[in-house]
């Protein structure tokens, strides 16, 4: 703790560490200081005038946000003189400022607006006319009006310190200063849309939300984004059951406002035309709308047929479904169906991981461990384009704290900007570096590290004994690509282990086939795919199969399926995803698709119908029970239930039985795909960075 | 005696009530022949609303849900959508492609009139409007705007100030 000093905010006396901003310190005290430039987390402007005190025995006023406290200071924040200076300031800001709020999308959350109404003059001395420019488009999803702009900066600095992309900069002087993208007339960037979110006025407007609706129309719902692992809390803004935009204004959840292009803009698929939203039998070789009882009688009916004559089935989860639906699709086909061939689409080696650090306590890093570690180390991860949070965390370390970020990469990626040191290795020879780094890896106070799937079954192990050696803390991160394919690597959706990480041998079952064997196996009987779509790549080997697939959209597989039935997505359901660093959050319903189910009341009906009895299909109740019966799901309810993050405690134990690791299949997705829900999105392909490439800095 | 003067004030009331009648029966009526003839309003009545066109016919109301907002009943429900090159509906950037008024809730207070910025929505003097089945009683915007005068058109030459000026 650095050392104490004490200053006077009107009047009352305030303790804060040495160096702190005097905004900062009236933050601190609950008294606000009005401001446009100043954004906490980022380089400071003083561009803006507006936070302007009096400071006794200094001349002049002073600009708060780059004024540290000094021992003994008296500041007066509302002071005549202050507030003259305030009406003064948003005087000149609506020289040129039009006065259209009636058609800015800005209007009723704009800071302007706010602070006019709050400190400004009711009427202006300037009669000349304004200088106006026209509106530009940047790209699909960014618009600019120069006019409404007040240069506050922040966008060109979310974009070149937040993102390090730096695609925003200022062109001309004076009246015709405006904020110009680097490629003159249109952005190629990261589309993030940050510089939407944080601009205080309506200069950036977004191109979907533009006329949608205004703030005050719309219900707000914070749920965590379906598309990365990450794991970004997301509000979804809804009317009418629609979702009109996305942001994370609340600050709520780990990313504070962070979101990539896929959780602000990357909702579209919910309302896309192509969802299905009526149940299909296959009828004379064609798919034909049915009812719910009618579809739902069919799958049952059939599963019991095949089930009393011992035939085999093969089930494959989803690794966007919640925890809740995958603990109990697991505990269906196990319980129900009595069948050991349960799998999902792996992307990552989580088992291994936990097998190599059992025995370790906090070897686990969480979100938050990325913005706090000395050091990082990142393996196999082109991390902007893969897991857009971990690297913007890394990133924010790096400018809060300088720490070291070491990069064991393929190929060229964006960390390389900040990186102490950066390897280029081919997948296999990653160890190699790594060891090549380890003088100067000893020498930090403590390291995260980040490593991808080309490391996987003996190599985590390896990459876990060359950690001990270092002789420093080390926290581990394994990244996979889907928002909750660690969730359903937790709830036992892989032949060999049950729900954390328990061997399937102590159900009395031999692990079943993997998803590739049950594609291959000739004589498979029954494969129900929940949200998953194992034929876009593959072929069913079994042409006499019966095919029950759960999901959004008529995919390969559904077109495969003697029965779909129309599934919600995550922005559609309650539940529970587990993000990539193991962090337990809490999924709320936002948009309504009509005709469509959870997957979870889905599971339960077809249970019904069965005549099974796998407990009650409510998300709390099934998560109930994943909190009593799961290794390390013991979290705190109230943390969950409150909209935080509560990390999953280790197994801390060997883990029986290994999923093999030659069934990992990365998903290759970048910043603009997102595997299946990325297709049917249309704002994802609409902007020219789509489809994005892998290692290419 | 009191008999004579008894049927003297009589008279004396009788003529006096007479005379009110007399008198009222030279006044001009004020009673309205509705619905034989039109009635008559006073110029500020909060009757139906009228979406006001602006003097090319374009319409006034730019979206910006101030009414749908200031309404105490929230009867008033409104889909915005973009003033495009091709096709210019209203004076703004942007105009309301859903504009509906539920005159089952609608109270007829007069504070959208009040907040709307554009003078776009008014009342009118319609007040006719019971109706057996409710479905009936929103309106939509087809029917709430006023009409094109003549010589309007509704559409915007390419020179004219509106579109030079949003570069359109």
């Amino acid at each position: 703790m650095a050392d104490l000093i004490t200053l006077t905010i009107d009047g009352r006396k305030l303790k804060v560490p040495a160096g702190t901003l005097v905004i900062e310190a009236a933050k601190q005290a609950g008294i606000e200081i009005p401001a446009f430039c100043y954004y906490e987390g980022f380089s400071l402007q003083a561009a803006c005038r507006m936070c302007l005190v009096e400071v006794e025995k200094m001349p002049k006023l002073q600009p708060s946000c780059t004024l540290p406290a000094a021992d003994g200071m008296v500041v007066h924040t509302e002071s005549p003189k202050v507030a003259d200076a305030r009406k003064g300031m948003l005087e000149f800001l609506l020289t040129n400022h039009p006065l259209d709020c009636p058609v800015c999308d800005k209007g009723g959350e704009c800071e302007l607006q706010d602070m006019v109404f709050r400190y400004g003059a009711g009427e202006s001395r300037f009669t000349e006319i304004k200088y106006h420019q026209d509106e530009k488009q940047w790209s699909p999803l960014v618009y600019y009006d120069p006019a409404r702009c007040i240069l506050c900066y922040r966008c060109v600095r979310v974009c070149d310190e937040g993102l390090g992309v730096g695609a925003l900069g200022l062109t001309y002087r004076g009246v015709a200063a405006e904020i110009t993208p680097s490629h003159g007339d249109h952005l190629e960037c990261d589309e993030c849309g940050w510089c939407i979110d944080v601009c205080p006025v309506g200069a950036l407007t977004s191109g979907t939300y533009r006329y949608q609706s205004r703030p005050w129309e719309m219900n707000h719902t914070g749920t965590i984004c379906t598309h990365c692992a990450d794991g970004c809390k997301t509000t979804l803004s809804v009317r009418n059951g629609a979702i009109i935009r996305a942001n994370n204004r609340d600050r709520s959840g780990y990313n504070g406002e962070f979101l990539c292009v896929k959780g602000r803009f990357g909702y579209d698929f919910v309302h896309s035309g192509e969802r299905l939203q009526s149940p299909m039998i296959r009828k004379n070789g064609k798919l034909e709308p049915v009812s719910w009882s009618e579809a739902l009688a069919a799958v049952a009916t059939k599963f019991s047929e095949i089930k009393a004559r011992g035939g085999k089935f093969g089930v494959i989860g989803s690794t966007r479904t919640t925890n809740e639906e995958n603990y109990y699709l697991q505990k269906f086909a196990r319980q129900g169906l009595g069948t050991a061939s349960v799998d999902h689409h792996r992307t990552g080696d989580v088992p291994a991981l936990i097998d190599a650090l059992s025995g370790k306590t906090d070897a686990l890093a969480a979100m938050a461990d990325l913005y706090q570690a000395k050091a990082a180390l990142v393996i196999g991860a082109d991390l902007a384009q893969q897991h857009p949070l971990i690297a913007y965390q890394l990133r924010a370390n790096y400018r809060h704290h300088k720490m070291a970020a070491y990069l064991v990469n393929p190929g060229a990626s964006r960390e390389e900007q900040y990186a102490k040191k950066s390897v280029h290795a081919p997948p296999g020879k990653e160890m190699e570096a790594v060891a090549s780094l380890a003088g100067e890896l000893k020498g930090h106070e403590d390291l995260v590290v980040i490593f991808g799937a080309s490391l996987r079954g003996e190599g985590v192990r390896q990459l876990v004994s060359f950690g001990d050696t270092l002789g420093i803390p080390v926290k581990y991160v394994c990244l996979v690509d889907y928002s909750n394919s660690r969730g359903a690597m937790d709830m036992g959706l892989v032949p060999e282990l049950l729900p954390g990480y328990r061997s399937v041998r102590e159900a009395g079952m031999e692990p079943g086939l993997a998803l590739d064997e049950m594609l291959a196996a000739k004589d498979l009987d029954a494969l129900w795919a929940v949200g998953a779509n194992p034929l876009e790549s593959a072929e069913l080997a079994s042409s006499a199969a019966f095919v029950v697939v759960q999901d959004l959209f008529l995919t390969e597989t559904a077109r495969r399926a003697e029965v779909v039935l129309p599934a919600q997505s995550a922005y559609e359901k309650n539940g529970t995803v587990t993000s990539v660093t193991g962090e337990v959050q809490k999924l709320k319903a936002g948009a309504k698709v009509m005709g469509t189910k959870a997957d979870l009341e889905i599971m339960g009906l077809i249970a019904k119908e069965m005549g099974l009895n796998l407990g009650i299909w409510s998300p709390d109740k099934v998560f109930e029970e994943i909190r009593r019966t799961v290794r390390g799901y013991n979290i705190p309810l109230p943390v969950v239930a409150t909209g935080g993050a509560a990390q999953t405690t280790p197994v801390n134990g060997r883990v029986p039985a290994m999923p093999r690791p030659e069934h990992i299949r990365p998903s290759g997705d970048t910043l603009f795909t997102s595997g299946t829900l990325g297709r049917y999105s249309k704002r994802l392909s609409s902007v020219m960075e789509a489809p994005g490439e892998l290692f290419k800095g | 005696m009191p008999k004579i003067q008894e049927i003297l004030s009589g008279a004396a009331a009788i003529a006096k009530g007479m005379g009110v009648t007399i008198k009222e029966m030279m006044n001009p009526v004020i009673t309205d022949d509705y619905p034989d003839a039109p009635p008559k309003f006073q110029e500020r009545y909060r009757g139906l609303h009228v979406l006001q066109r602006d003097e090319d016919g374009l319409e006034k109301c730019v979206a910006c849900f101030l009414c749908s907002a200031a309404c105490p009943a929230q009867c008033i429900y409104i889909e915005a959508a973009d003033n495009t090159a091709q096709e210019r509906i209203s004076g703004g950037e942007r105009y309301a492609k859903v504009y509906n008024i539920d005159y089952s809730r609608c109270i007829f207070c007069g504070y959208c009139v009040e907040a709307c910025p554009t003078d776009a929505i008014t009342h009118g003097h319609g007040f006719e409007l019971a109706s057996f089945n409710t479905s009936t009683l929103i309106y939509r915007k087809e029917k709430l705007l006023a009409p094109l005068a003549p010589g309007q058109t509704g559409k915007v030459k390419l020179d004219h100030p509106v579109m030079a000026e949003t570069g359109h």
